[in-house]
C-alpha cells in the first residue's frame, strides 16, 4: 500500500530549482532513505512533506489525503510527525510534558476548563501521563521523565524528539538527520533503536540524512536526489554499488595521472609541520562535533580535508582559526601554542581562514575589500599583485562585491588572502554552489599558492578535484578521522574512499539478506494483495514490473495465476 | 493533583486576605494608590500570560487597559448600567482588540512585533484617545468625568468607596491569577509554553498556532482591559493619561523587571508602579544637610531603567524569579525536598 506518493514536485527559489519534478512512494511499514550530496535538494522536498516549504507544483499524498498546501497542524492530524535536526525540543519543559503536548494538541482539551481544572481536564491529563511513560519506557528514557529537556546532553535530546513525534500516534514519522552529531557507536544504537521503534510503532519513516552508514543499515528503500533531480532509486546493497551515485557524491573520476606532486610531498617530509593540530575536541552546545582530532600541516603543503557532510570537516578548522574554542587538545602553529587563542591574533600569526560562503562584505567594492588587507597586515599593502593574478578583478575593481557572481567573490577572498603573505590558508568549501568550469580555474588558484610556498589546508566537496591538487589528505568520518595518507594513494583507491561516503562500516551481506527478495513471497500473501501486501513484496513487485516494463498488476495477476496452477 | 489545587485555592485565599487588610489605615490618596496599583498589576499579569507563558511582545497593553476603561466608563454614564455589567462590556471589548491586535503576531515576532504593537500603542494614544475627530466619546484630552456609579445595585462613590472598590478589584485579580497559575500547568498552558519554547516544532506536534496565538492575545488583551475597566470606578474619570504610550513601555519594563513568568511578581511590579511615584512626590523634597532638593517624577523613570540593567545582570530571571529560586536553593540545600524546577507561583 502506498502511504506517502509524491508526484512531480518542483520547487524554485528565484532563479534556482530547488526540485524539478520530484516523485516519491512511500509504503506502510516502509523505511524508506533519502540521501544525495549537499544542495541535492533532500532538505526542500523533505521541508514540502513536512509544510514548512510549499511548493510550486506537483502533489503530495498521504492516504488518499492531500498535503500539498495543508497547513503544518493539519499534517500532524493526519498522522505525520517529525524530527527536527538542530533539535527543537521545549527546553523549559520537562521530558514528559514534551510528549503530552502533542497528545493534547490532537485530543480535545479545552482551554478554559483546564484553566478551571475541570475533572474531565484532570482525567485527559492522567491518560496523557500514563501514556508518555509508555513511549519513555520503550526507547529507555524512564529516568529523564521529569529532567527539563534542555539539559540533556544532544544525543538524548534526540532520542526525546523521537519520542516526542510519537507521541503522536503518527502513522509516518520524517526523520531529519537524527544521526548528526553522533558517533559511530552511537548511530549503530541510533539504527537499533530505529528498528524497535517500527516493530513496536507501527510506523513507517522516511529518513534523510548524510550519514550513509545509518542509512545503509536502517532503511528498506532508498532514493538518491542529485541537484534537485531523482539520480536513482533502488535497495541500499544496489544504492551502495550504483556508478552514478558514487560520482554524485566525489564528483567525476579524473583522468590525469600523478606527476611531480608526489616529489613534492616527499621532499617536505622531514621539515617541521607548520600546524600540528594534535587530540582537538570541539562542539557547539552541548553537541561534541569533532573528537580525538591529529592533522599537520607542513610549510608550503597543499592537504585536503574530505569526508561526508557533518563529519566535522568544518568545525575543525573554526577551531583551529579561533572561531570556536577548542574543548580538548592542542594546537600548534609556527611553533606557537594557539590553543583558545582569538581569532584575531592567530590571523596576525598569518593563518587565514576563508570560510564557508567566503566572509566577504557585501556592500563594499572589490578594491576597498583588497585595501582591507593593509588594516590587518599594518602596513600599506600593494594590491596590483591581486589584480595580475585574476584579471577579471581588475575590470570589476569598482563593483560592489555582493553584486559579483560566486565564482568571482570566491577570487576577491583567496586574492583577499593572498595579499596579506600568510603562511597558511585554510578554505572551507572553495567550489560550493559553483559551475565545473570555475571550480577547475579556483583549482589552478591553489596551485599559484603552492608555487608561492603558502601551505593550503581544504576542505572539499569535489574529492576528485580535491585530491588531484593536495600532497596529502584526511579522510574524516563521524567527527573523528577515518583515514589520512598521501593524495596520490587515495585517489588510486577509489573504493575506500567512497566507502567512508557510503558507509563502510556497513557489512554489505548483511543488508542484502536483511532486505529478502520479494521473488519468494509466500504465496498465501500474495492471495491478499489487493487488501495490504508489506512493503517489501511490493518494492519487489514494482521493480519487476519495471524490468520486464508491464504494469505491476499485470505481474501481480500472473503470479495468482501461477499458484492456481499449482 | 487535587491536593495541589487546594494549595493553590488556599494561597489565593490567604494573599486576599492579607492583601485586604493592608490600605485600611491609608489616607484617601495611598487608598487611591492601592486600588491603581491593583490595575497596573492586571497589566502587568497580562503581560505574565503573554510573554511570559506564550513568548509575543507586546507594547500596547495600556492600551487593552484604555480601551477598557474607556468602554465602561462610558457604559457607566451614558447607559447607567451596573458597573460590573460595564466591566463585562470592557473586557469583550478589549479582548476582541486583543485577536485583532494578534493578527499581526501570526506572521511577525521579535523586535517587529514589538515595533507594529508599539505603532498601535501610539495610534490610539495620539489619534483615538486623544483626537478631536473622537472628543464626542473620547472627550480630548481632558476625558470626562464617570457620574453615580452602583455595584450589585449599592452607590460606589469614587471618593468616599475607594476601599470598597479595591477589594473588588483585589477579589477578582486573585481569582485571575489562580486561573493563570492553573493554566500553566494544564494543557493547554503547555501548548502556550511550546509557542515560546519552539514554534516550528510546536505547529509539527499539532498546535493550532493561529488559533493559540489569537487566544493569547485575546485573553491577554482582556486580563488587561479588566483591570482598565476599573479605572473609571477608581478615579472617577476617563482621560488619556493614565493609559499612554509610556504607561505601555513601563509595563513591559516593569514586568521583566520582576520577573516575567511569574504570576505574583505582577503585584509586586503593580504596588511598585502605583505607589513608588507617589511616595516620591510627597516625601521626595526637603532639605539635605542644608541643600534643598526634590525628587520627582522624573526621578522614577530614571530609576526604573537603572533598576531594569541591573536586574538584567544581577536577577536575569526578575527580581521574583530569582529570589524564589534562591530561596528555593537555600531550602534544598538545607535538606528539604526541592520539587520541581519549573513552576509559576
Amino acid at each position: 500500500m502506498t502511504m506517502l506518493r509524491v508526484r512531480d514536485l518542483t520547487v524554485r527559489f528565484g532563479g534556482i530549482v530547488a526540485l524539478d519534478r520530484v516523485s516519491l512512494d512511500l509504503n506502510r511499514g516502509e523505511i524508506l532513505g533519502l540521501i544525495g550530496p549537499n544542495g541535492a535538494g533532500k532538505t526542500t522536498l523533505f521541508n514540502c512533506i513536512s509544510g514548512v516549504v510549499r511548493p510550486d507544483t506537483g502533489s503530495i499524498y498521504f492516504d488518499n489525503h492531500s498535503l500539498t498546501y495543508a497547513p503544518v497542524h493539519e499534517r500532524a492530524r493526519l498522522g505525520v510527525a517529525r524530527t527536527f535536526q538542530n533539535l527543537q525540543l521545549w527546553g523549559s519543559m520537562t521530558v514528559e510534558e514534551n510528549l503530552i503536548v502533542p497528545m493534547d494538541a490532537l485530543g480535545r482539551r479545552n482551554t478554559f476548563s483546564d484553566a478551571l481544572y475541570l475533572p474531565f481536564s484532570g482525567y485527559a491529563e492522567r491518560a496523557s501521563r500514563a501514556r508518555a511513560r509508555a513511549i519513555l519506557h520503550v526507547l529507555d528514557l524512564d529516568p529523564y521523565a521529569r529532567t527539563l529537556a534542555g539539559d540533556l546532553p544532544a544525543g538524548i535530546q534526540r532520542r526525546v524528539e523521537l519520542a516526542r513525534a510519537l507521541a503522536m500516534r503518527p502513522r509516518l514519522v520524517l526523520l531529519d538527520e537524527p544521526a548528526a552529531g553522533l558517533d559511530a557507536q552511537e548511530t549503530a544504537h541510533l539504527a537499533e533503536v530505529l528498528h524497535a521503534v517500527r516493530q513496536r510503532f507501527h510506523v513507517s519513516m522516511l529518513l534523510v540524512d548524510h550519514d550513509m552508514s545509518l542509512v545503509m543499515r536502517v532503511c528498506d528503500y532508498v532514493y538518491v536526489l542529485d541537484f534537485g533531480k531523482m539520480l536513482a532509486k533502488g535497495e541500499p546493497s544496489a544504492i551502495r554499488n550504483d556508478p552514478k551515485v558514487i560520482a554524485a557524491y566525489l564528483g567525476e573520476e579524473s583522468k590525469k595521472l600523478p606527476g611531480d606532486i608526489q616529489t613534492i610531498a616527499a621532499a617536505k617530509k622531514d621539515e617541521r609541520p607548520l600546524l600540528e593540530v594534535s587530540k582537538v575536541a570541539a562542539g557547539y552546545g552541548g553537541l561534541e562535533v569533532i573528537r580525538d582530532i591529529n592533522l599537520t600541516v607542513r610549510p608550503g603543503e597543499v592537504v585536503a580535508c574530505i569526508g561526508a557532510n557533518g563529519a566535522g570537516k568544518t568545525t575543525t578548522l573554526r577551531a583551529i582559526s579561533g572561531m570556536i574554542h577548542p574543548r580538548a587538545g592542542r594546537v600548534m602553529f609556527a611553533g606557537k601554542d594557539v590553543t583558545g587563542s582569538t581569532a584575531e591574533r592567530i590571523s596576525k600569526l598569518g593563518l587565514i581562514h576563508i570560510p564557508e560562503g567566503r566572509g566577504l562584505f557585501p556592500n563594499l567594492s572589490v578594491e576597498d575589500t583588497l585595501r582591507l588587507v593593509s588594516n590587518t597586515a599594518g602596513r600599506e599593502v600593494d594590491i596590483s599583485p591581486a589584480f595580475k593574478l585574476f584579471s577579471r578583478l581588475r575590470e570589476r575593481r569598482h563593483q560592489l562585491v555582493g553584486t559579483l557572481s560566486g565564482g568571482e567573490q570566491q577570487m576577491v577572498a583567496l586574492a583577499r588572502a593572498i595579499l596579506s603573505q600568510p603562511r597558511l590558508v585554510m578554505i572551507d568549501e572553495m567550489s560550493q554552489g559553483l559551475a565545473p568550469t570555475v571550480v577547475r580555474q579556483l583549482f589552478e588558484i591553489i596551485r599559484v599558492f603552492r608555487d608561492e610556498g603558502i601551505a593550503v589546508l581544504l576542505v572539499e566537496q569535489f574529492v576528485e578535484s580535491a585530491l588531484d591538487v593536495a600532497d596529502r589528505a584526511y579522510v574524516f568520518e563521524h567527527g573523528t578521522i577515518g583515514l589520512s595518507g598521501p593524495a596520490v594513494e587515495l585517489r588510486s583507491d577509489r573504493k575506500l574512499v567512497a566507502g567512508s561516503y557510503l558507509g563502510s562500516a556497513v557489512d554489505a551481506a548483511a543488508i542484502a539478506s536483511g532486505n529478502g527478495n520479494g521473488h519468494h513471497a509466500d504465496p498465501a500473501l500474495m492471495e491478499i494483495v489487493s487488501v495490504r501486501v508489506p512493503a517489501k513484496v511490493k518494492r519487489a513487485l514494482e521493480q519487476r514490473a519495471e524490468t520486464e516494463n508491464r504494469p505491476a498488476g499485470a505481474v501481480v495477476v500472473e503470479l495468482l495465476e501461477k499458484v492456481d496452477d499449482q | 493533583m487535587t491536593s495541589r489545587l487546594m494549595f493553590r485555592v488556599l494561597g489565593a485565599l490567604v494573599a486576599f486576605a492579607l492583601l485586604a487588610r493592608i490600605p485600611v489605615g491609608f489616607d484617601v490618596g495611598f487608598k487611591f494608590d492601592a486600588a491603581l496599583a491593583v490595575i497596573w498589576a492586571f497589566g502587568l499579569l497580562s503581560l505574565v500570560l503573554l510573554t511570559g507563558y506564550v513568548g509575543q511582545i507586546s507594547l500596547c497593553q495600556a492600551t487593552f487597559a484604555g480601551v477598557g476603561a474607556y468602554t465602561a466608563g462610558m457604559m457607566v454614564s451614558s447607559a447607567h448600567v451596573d458597573y460590573l455589567v460595564a466591566v463585562i462590556a470592557g473586557v469583550v471589548v478589549a479582548f476582541a482588540l486583543g485577536v485583532i491586535v494578534g493578527l499581526p503576531a501570526l506572521r511577525l515576532r521579535g523586535i517587529t512585533l514589538a515595533i507594529v504593537t508599539l505603532g498601535i500603542a501610539l495610534v490610539f494614544d495620539r489619534y483615538i484617545f486623544q483626537d478631536h475627530a473622537f472628543e464626542w466619546f473620547t472627550g480630548g484630552t481632558g476625558g470626562w468625568r464617570v457620574g453615580q456609579a452602583t455595584m450589585f445595585g449599592l452607590r460606589m462613590d469614587s471618593s468616599t468607596h475607594l476601599m470598597a472598590a479595591y477589594l473588588v478589584l483585589l477579589a477578582l485579580f486573585c481569582l485571575v491569577a489562580l486561573l493563570l497559575v492553573n493554566l500553566h500547568e494544564s494543557g493547554a498552558g503547555r501548548r502556550f509554553r511550546a509557542i515560546r519554547d519552539s514554534e516550528l516544532a510546536a505547529a509539527t506536534m499539532g498546535v493550532n498556532l493561529t488559533r493559540y496565538k489569537l487566544l493569547a492575545f485575546g485573553m491577554s488583551a482582556a486580563i488587561a482591559g479588566m483591570g482598565g475597566s476599573f479605572y473609571p470606578l477608581v478615579a472617577g474619570s476617563v482621560s488619556p493619561q493614565p493609559f499612554w504610550l509610556f504607561t505601555s513601555l513601563q509595563f513591559a519594563a516593569i514586568a521583566v523587571l520582576m520577573g516575567v513568568r511569574y504570576v505574583p511578581a505582577a503585584a509586586l511590579g503593580g504596588a511598585f508602579m502605583a505607589f513608588v511615584p507617589d511616595v516620591l512626590t510627597r516625601y521626595g523634597h526637603g532639605t539635605f544637610m542644608g541643600h534643598a532638593y526634590e525628587i520627582s517624577y522624573d526621578w522614577f523613570q530614571i530609576a526604573v531603567g537603572v533598576l531594569l540593567i541591573v536586574q538584567l545582570i544581577a536577577l536575569p530571571d526578575g527580581v521574583w524569579g530569582d529570589l524564589r529560586s534562591r530561596v528555593r536553593h537555600a531550602r534544598s540545600a538545607a535538606g528539604a525536598v526541592g520539587g520541581r524546577r519549573v513552576k509559576v507561583a
